[in-house]
């Protein structure tokens, strides 16, 4: 038999599965009951990416079913065996979908089953950035749990994200060990048809990211072969469906590792007999480059752990900056004052605390270089939350002096001590920022009345210092913006213009970020952008500007305002923090974030919204954004400002209050702003909010309608 | 944003053309559109290959009244002599050309005009040829290489040394079937004398002999001169570079190599990069200096230095009816005796450089390796000094040109094999991946597309429609000489044209970074395809007619194409031609050739002139060797 003969048996095997469990359905819940998948904008997504086609129902997955039937053509020639494949995919997705009639929960713990769109969106920027080098998708059943075990923490180790199918996450579990999406293992489920979760993100993440048109199956896969890291490890014994599979992974991009002796299709089906090379081997055939991140501490540092989460009775240690005080501090220095990979522990280490208890710590990073400037000061800080949060069973939130770092008994009793804290902080930073720094020294002072005297002496006032430059930064008293591109890689032509008041909507660049990100790598994603040439400074239009976004686009873009969400609206990627768009009936904007998963007063839940922009088009009306931009001055700005904010999330509307209230407070005079915002709990259908509005006498509802 | 990619046709290149032949007519130049003419319609005799005149009876044609010559020749032994005959002129010539770079190899020096470009290639074959390299200098080492392969011309005894790089059954093949080829100029001879007046006049014989001597070209002389040619002037690597006319640059001064050997065209290329040159060419009001090529020169110095392709065979009138042509340079083989009159219609030079290559019409600037760089710096300087005497009412150069990535030597294939190699799994250095390609159906198989244009055929259509077909049916191509260039031309050796791909053959070329049509080389460098498919068969274990490759020269016209298809058949690779060659006059030798010879080396002729059905015969011929394997 063919390599394609196995194919099209598996195929044709999966299509008569998929045949019966349509069939069966429709005579029990009758041709109107509704399928889909939950927390997606794009159901059912694969067939809806192939073909441009939504199914909502049976009737019109029974419709789709025979669409599936037109890919299954029987030539040997490997376009029938992709599209075979293509059609073995869909065909799992049917039965997914089947699974989740009723809104049904089918997956249980371990399992994740169908992943939302909101998953998709926080993936973006770490697949750009390299934070997670590549998607694994692993199936089947290793020879040995301990070799299950050991290959998926291979991947971990690299940060790369891990899928699983099939008996291996049972090898996992028999042998403890700890999966989930924090820890970026993913067990999707047992049956082989679980596998199109993963694929089902790889095909919405060309949707979201790449603004591929659903239907446009050509540019789909040119998408996911050239953007989507994902490769496939498939354990022995294959049988037909699995090779079906397989074959669309294939089309996709993915190249399959194997340790079944088969046919062999350079970078795309490659025999590995030792299953303990199929990392080495998975990584070289996708061309995945792992950035080293060795560093000599007794436990792992892999990005793999940043959200790892360290409860409380598994806690050694904890500093807790809300109680007790606490900093996190980058200064820099006189080259002759700093001595390189010093460090220095003024205090107890964590061998004297009690088990469990609240301490104090302040860790001071000294930085110098002939390159070194003041202002990347907060950027290697705002760092340091990713650094000590991928240490195994080290768990840190919040920046500045209001930090919490929990230390697990686990990496304690690994050997894991303030040395160890201060090694991560030091070769992380020499190592991203070599450009700059060229010594760096670390101190850490954990008696509790150093760290009161050096909170309140030195951090705050330097914090203090810090933020007066930074309100006092505008974009009208800065000389020039950047443009970051840092998305490209998986959204082609998404461009973003940061500026002191508008920081990149993925929420991660600022203007220093981007500044520091230039200066450290002239030709890198940032580069400079001139703003002498202003076109309409009220809507934020320059010359400068839009010849700038039209050649970072490749010419996808033609022009772009600042701050205007109607006119021109600057691109989104897809991996926005957040999205506003217009409320007709109040004449303001709603915005909801990544997080919330529930509905809005427009109809649309996030994932809904989102799926309307990005892909780096402009979508005059909605735009993406990252949170901290909800409260700057220039927030649509052209359309009124943040008055015309009517509605967000409680949540996210708790998180900006301050700084928001304080911007109305300033602009508009306006006291306790956000009071007058409606929220979930009030209200999430226009009639309830505009009733609401009125109550409050928000001042949208007294505005120039806005469209 | 990269321009659209699309190909040229077929109708625009003919509107080139048109356009160009009525300035041509204007100065009223001859062109081969308007010999064809008057030579049409042809001798059927001599087509059908029955016309005999190897004595001075006849001439004497045979036809069913008269169906034997005057010495009792019948068709089968007329037909088989000529035949043979068109093989011995046509290995002559390539392992002529072999035998002059081995020349030039043997003047190379440190110093000199010609130095060893890649001295590991030479110790590589020193090795299989058993000579010492240890300590040598390679100088002495390439004079000592010169000397053994200019013996294998003549050498007393024994078979040809690259023989030895055929598989086992291969050699078994030849050694069984005698045809094992002796000294190259042996086989010359000999074939010259099996086919005088009362020798030989047995069809078996005779074909026996045509593939013997087509082994002598293609495993002795061809070989000498694509191998010896890398050591002197570079194994090609990938390569960008251009084709058609478009290539030519109406600002600067134009230098046109055309015919077959390196030597010379090296050394232009050479003297026109040269900033004393280019200063000079300033000087007269140019504002550079663009060497481009015609015919296998051309892929020549295209594939080792990527000078752009100005165009193939029935291209070569057309460089000259540009009008901004200064110069067209000639060294050996397929160079029209019309371009010696042409040149006179316009200020265009017409320089012919070898004594086996003296033309009417033409300066003759005798080339020796010895003077090579003084040769080389007057034709540069004649051309640019003849800048001035354009006539700018006549200039006209067709804006048509096609990116191209060439240069594909066997070297360069492995080493792009190697790219998509797992090393964690692979062993490198091998053909291995793209046999794995082969068996697991992504690809179906290769052709290789040689040969030249014919005007019996509209010109290149057969090469370009050939090949889109079997691009689009997953099928790779190999090509080399006319062939390439037709592709060329066209924007099949633009790494774009994957689009125009069935899936299998679209992802290779995206996983390996290459074009679906893989220039090999010039029509000497077939040699190429042979160490290519002797490589596959081992690293597979397969024998080469096993393997889903065949052979097709849809367009070809010369002795050489002839001498070329018999060593390739020979070799075990099925082979298809597009024009008849002179042997529809016997049944015997056309059964011969399409069949009976299958028995002697595995492999045979297609002859199909419909090449609508050429193509399709080739594919079903690969899907039948699938099939016959289990795959």
């Amino acid at each position: 038999m063919t390599l394609f003969d196995v194919v099209f048996k598996g195929n044709d095997a999966v299509y008569g599965l998929t045949e019966s469990a349509i069939n069966d359905a429709v005579a029990k819940y009758g041709e109107e009951k509704a399928v889909g998948f939950p927390d997606t904008a794009y159901c059912l997504p694969c067939y809806y990416s192939v073909t441009g086609v939504k199914v909502t129902n049976l009737k019109e997955l029974k419709e789709a079913l025979g669409v599936v039937k037109t890919l299954m053509t029987r030539e040997q020639k490997l376009n029938d065996a992709f599209m075979s494949g293509v059609a073995t995919a869909l065909c799992a997705e049917f039965i997914e979908a089947l699974k989740y009639i009723d809104g049904a929960a089918p997956y249980a713990e371990p399992y994740y089953g169908h992943l939302a769109d909101a998953i998709i969106r926080e993936l973006g920027v770490p697949l750009v950035t390299g934070d997670i080098p590549g998607v694994a998708v692993i199936l089947g059943k290793a020879p040995t749990a301990e070799d299950a075990v050991a290959l998926v923490k291979s991947y971990q180790a690299q940060g790369i994200l891990v899928t699983m199918v099939g008996e291996c996450i049972d090898q996992c579990q028999s042998l403890g060990l700890n999966m989930g999406y924090g820890v970026r293992v993913v067990p999707l489920g047992a049956d082989v048809t679980s596998v199109i979760h993963v694929v089902s993100v790889a095909l919405r993440a060309a949707l979201i990211f790449g603004n591929v048109e659903p239907g446009d199956s050509a540019s789909l896969m040119k998408y996911t072969m050239e953007r989507v890291p994902a490769f496939v490890n498939a354990f022995a014994p294959l049988n037909e469906v699995i090779v079906a599979c397989g074959a669309g992974a294939i089309a996709l991009g993915f190249p399959v590792i194997t340790n079944e002796e088969t046919f062999r299709v350079p970078k795309s089906l490659i025999v590995q007999p030792d299953v303990s090379k199929f990392n080495a081997t998975s990584l070289e055939a996708r061309d995945i480059k792992i950035k080293i991140t060795k560093i000599d501490i007794p436990v792992a540092f892999a990005s793999a752990y940043e959200g790892e989460i360290v409860r409380r009775g598994d806690m050694q240690v904890e500093f807790d900056g809300s109680r007790v005080d606490c900093f996190e501090l980058v200064h820099h220095k006189d080259m002759s004052e700093v001595e390189d990979h010093h460090f220095e522990l003024i205090g107890p280490d964590f061998d004297e605390f009690p088990v469990g208890s609240k301490q104090s710590i302040g860790y001071i990073v000294e930085v110098a270089g002939k390159n070194m400037q003041a202002d990347f000061e907060p950027v290697f800080e705002r760092k340091f939350h990713s650094y000590i949060n991928c240490i195994e069973g080290v768990m840190h939130t919040g920046q500045r002096d209001m930090i919490r770092i929990r230390i697990s008994k686990a990496t304690y009793e690994a050997g894991f001590r303030a040395k160890d804290l201060a090694e991560v902080l030091y070769a992380r930073i020499k190592s991203e920022f070599d450009a700059v720094v060229d010594k760096c020294q670390v101190k850490i002072y954990t008696k509790a009345e150093d760290c009161t005297k050096l909170r309140h002496e030195m951090a705050i006032p330097m914090f203090d210092k810090r933020d007066e430059r930074l309100s006092s930064l505008t974009d009208e008293t800065v000389d020039v913006y950047y443009s970051c591109i840092m998305c490209q890689a998986f959204s082609p032509s998404h461009v973003c213009v940061v500026t002191p008041e508008r920081l990149g909507l993925c929420g991660a660049v600022s203007w220093f970020d981007a500044k520091a990100t230039n200066e450290l790598d002239p030709a890198g994603p940032c580069q400079v952008i001139t703003k002498e040439r202003p076109i309409n400074e009220e809507i934020g239009e320059y010359e400068d500007v839009n010849e700038a976004v039209r050649k970072f686009s490749q010419g996808a873009l033609e022009d772009v305002s600042l701050y205007s969400i109607m006119e021109k609206p600057m691109t989104s990627c897809g991996c926005f923090e957040c999205i506003c768009g217009i409320e007709p009936f109040s004449n303001g904007v709603i915005i909801t974030n990544r997080e919330y998963a529930g509905m809005t007063p427009l109809g649309m839940t996030f994932s809904e919204l989102a799926s309307m922009t990005g892909g780096g088009v402009q979508t005059p009306g909605f735009m993406g954004h990252g949170k901290h931009f909800i409260a700057s001055k220039k927030f649509m700005k052209a359309e009124g400002g943040v008055e015309r904010i009517v509605w967000m999330p409680k949540e996210l509307k708790d998180t900006v209050a301050e700084k928001l209230n304080a911007t109305a407070k300033e602009v508009y005079g306006i006291d306790n702003f956000t009071d007058m915002i409606g929220d979930e709990t009030i209200a999430t259908d226009p009639e309830t909010l505009v009733a609401f509005l009125t109550e409050k006498g928000h001042p949208a509802l007294g505005m120039d309608p806005l469209m | 944003m990269s321009e659209e990619f699309r190909l040229t046709d077929l109708e625009e290149m003919e509107a080139a053309t048109e356009r160009l032949l009525e300035t041509g007519a204007k100065v009223g130049a001859d062109s081969w559109q308007l010999r064809v003419k008057n030579q049409t319609p042809h001798c059927k005799f001599g087509e059908k290959g029955i016309c005999c005149r190897i004595c001075a009876m006849g001439p004497c044609r045979v036809t069913p009244k008269a169906p034997r010559g005057i010495c009792g020749c019948d068709a089968a032994g007329i037909v088989g002599r000529n035949y043979l005959k068109f093989t011995a002129g046509g290995g002559a010539t390539h392992s002529d050309h072999g035998r002059e770079i081995c020349r030039t190899l043997y003047e190379s020096s440190a110093d000199g005009a010609y130095k060893v470009k890649d001295p590991e290639k030479l110790k590589r074959i020193a090795g299989e040829w058993g000579v010492e390299t240890e300590g040598k200098d390679i100088y002495d080492l390439a004079h000592e290489m010169a000397e053994k392969a200019l013996m294998e011309y003549g050498k007393p005894f024994g078979t040809q040394n690259w023989i030895k790089r055929a598989p086992e059954h291969t050699q078994e093949i030849w050694h069984r079937e005698e045809i094992a080829p002796r000294a190259i100029d042996r086989e010359v001879a000999s074939s010259l004398h099996m086919t005088h007046m009362g020798c030989s006049s047995k069809p078996e014989a005779l074909i026996r002999q045509s593939l013997r001597m087509g082994l002598a070209d293609g495993w002795g002389g061809s070989m000498c001169g694509t191998e010896f040619s890398d050591v002197l002037f570079g194994t090609p690597k990938p390569v960008d570079t251009e084709a058609n006319l478009g290539v030519m640059v109406e600002e600067n001064v134009n230098i046109v190599v055309h015919g077959h050997d390196p030597s010379l065209s090296e050394m232009v290329c050479e003297y026109a990069d040269d900033p004393e040159m280019i200063a000079y060419a300033k000087s007269k009001g140019a504002k550079g200096i663009t060497v481009s090529g015609v015919c296998c020169t051309s892929n020549e110095v295209a594939m080792r230095r990527g000078v752009p392709m100005a165009g193939n065979f029935l291209q070569q009138e057309n460089v000259v009816l540009t009008g901004a042509c200064e110069l067209i340079v000639v060294d050996v083989q397929c160079i029209f005796p019309a371009l010696g009159p042409l040149s006179k219609c316009f200020h265009t030079k017409f320089v012919t450089t070898s004594p086996i290559a003296q033309m009417p019409d033409s300066e003759f600037i005798r080339f020796s390796a010895k003077t090579a760089a003084e040769n080389a710096k007057s034709i540069v300087k004649m051309a640019i000094d003849n800048f001035e005497n354009r006539k700018p009412e006549l200039v006209h150069i067709p804006q048509m040109k096609q990116k191209a990535t060439v240069g594909y030597s066997v070297e360069a294939l492995v080493k792009v094999l190697d790219g998509v190699c797992n090393t964690q799994v692979d062993t490198m250095g091998t053909t291995k991946p793209l046999i794995e390609c082969i068996t697991s159906g992504v690809i179906r198989g290769a052709v290789a597309m040689v040969g030249c244009n014919n005007p019996k055929i509209r010109p290149d259509k057969a090469h370009i429609e050939l090949m889109k077909k079997l691009i689009a049916n997953d099928i790779v191509i190999v090509a080399s000489g006319c062939s390439a260039q037709a592709a060329a031309k066209a924007g099949l050796m633009d790494k774009r044209a994957k689009d125009l791909c069935g899936a299998g053959l679209k992802r290779v070329c995206e996983l390996a970074d290459i074009p679906p049509v893989l220039h090999m080389g010039s029509c000497v460098d077939i040699s190429r395809m042979m160490i290519l498919v002797a490589e596959l068969a081992k690293d597979s274990g397969l024998k080469i007619s096993q393997l889903p490759v065949v052979g097709c020269a849809p367009e070809w016209m010369s002795e050489k194409a002839v001498s070329i298809g018999n060593y390739v058949v020979a070799t075990g690779i099925d082979t298809f031609l597009g024009v008849d060659p002179y042997a529809s006059g016997s049944e015997e030798v056309e059964k011969l050739l399409t069949g009976g010879i299958r028995d002697w080396v595995e492999a045979a002729y297609t002859v199909e002139t419909d090449i609508e059905k050429l193509v399709d015969k080739m594919i079903e011929r690969i899907e039948e060797k699938r099939t016959a394997i289990g795959i």
